[in-house]
């Protein structure tokens, strides 16, 4: 074994642990913050995973999407709504552990047999191998050069209905309305007898003119 | 075979980004005093005295800049490999980019003039 295999390995043995450890947390952790800062954590351990397999453009994109779109705007969604409430114990909850824990089992299970069944040989056509980059570059403005220009229309689309969907102002007024009719409040308590405290006023009245 | 061939410096950068916070935080053990005032737990706040505590709601307008941003990060995933091979492409892969920047700076100003990124 010579050093740069060595490297490898260890690289790989720590990328493992960090991965591992880090989705264990997501899991385990009752912050949900917490979780999801972890969760870039996997992320960041998965694209270090990418560059071991010499798959540097995925490794890029992995941090690029993963961690700055999807854990950023998972993050935001969590500390917008986030209140610090403790979880309500649930009546039956053995019956949803034991269903999340025969998902989960059953899902280990394909998994592993999908692992157990794949040859994992190398493939026999020509490797990328370092220009993967280049070669993505010449391919998107080649060949690919109509899904390359109707990506960005695909991102402009989502812009605009973003921003739409997060100002709410193209609501029909059908909708507003019945979002803005408050339900009828109502106090949980009997109408008082106004007619039984004006006697008992007026006993009391009684009572003092008595006195005099 | 190395497979990483040019990542040496990645790691090395790896070595020295990790040794930097032990080394910071052993070196203000070493050199700090031992006092244990109550001030000591307080959250450092660029000196002020922080007011309230950190697990708070945000407010819900950072959410209109995190759609943006995230609209344009993904915008780099396309834009990275044309970097990469500009010294190989030719004047149509650039007003092809530039066409490609030109639709996104369209939804840049529909944000604008939508006021999506103004404070208010």
């Amino acid at each position: 074994m010579n050093l740069a295999t060595g490297v490898q390995v260890v690289s790989f043995g720590i990328l493992a642990v960090m991965m591992i450890g880090a989705a264990l947390g997501v899991v385990l952790l009752s912050n949900i913050v917490y979780s999801a800062f972890l969760l870039g954590g996997v992320f960041v351990s998965i694209a270090g995973m990418y560059l071991l397999l010499n798959a540097d453009f995925v490794a890029a994109a992995q941090v690029l999407i993963y961690v700055g779109a999807v854990n950023v705007l998972i993050l935001f969604a969590i500390m917008l709504v986030n209140k610090r409430q403790d979880f309500i114990p649930l009546p039956r909850a053995w019956v949803r552990q034991v269903l999340t824990a025969v998902v989960s089992l059953g899902l280990f299970i394909l998994l592993s047999t999908m692992v157990l069944a794949t040859p994992w040989s190398f493939s026999t056509g020509p490797a990328a191998g370092d220009n993967s980059i280049v070669l993505i570059g010449q391919h998107f403005f080649s060949d690919f050069l109509l899904p390359f220009e109707l990506a960005s229309i695909l991102l402009l689309i989502a812009m605009v209905g973003a921003i739409i969907l997060a100002r709410r102002e193209f609501l029909p007024e059908q909708t507003l309305a019945t979002e803005l009719e408050q339900p009828v409040l109502t106090l949980p308590e009997r109408p008082r007898q106004l007619v039984s405290v004006a006697s008992d006023r007026n006993s009391s009245l009684d009572k003092v003119e008595r006195q005099k | 075979m190395f497979v990483l061939s040019g990542y040496e410096y990645l790691l090395g950068f790896l070595l020295v980004c990790s040794l930097v916070p032990a080394l910071a935080l052993s070196a203000s053990k070493l050199l700090r005093p031992s006092g244990r005032g109550p001030e000591r737990r307080i959250t450092y706040e660029s000196g002020m005295e922080p007011i309230g505590g950190a697990w708070i709601q945000f407010n819900i307008r950072y959410y209109m800049f995190a759609l943006i941003f995230v609209i344009f990060d993904v915008e780099t995933v396309f834009l990275y490999p044309w970097a990469v091979a500009f010294h190989l492409l030719g004047l149509l892969a650039f007003v092809e980019a530039l066409i490609f920047i030109a639709i996104l700076v369209v939804a840049l100003v529909y944000a604008w003039r939508k006021g999506a990124l103004e404070w208010s």
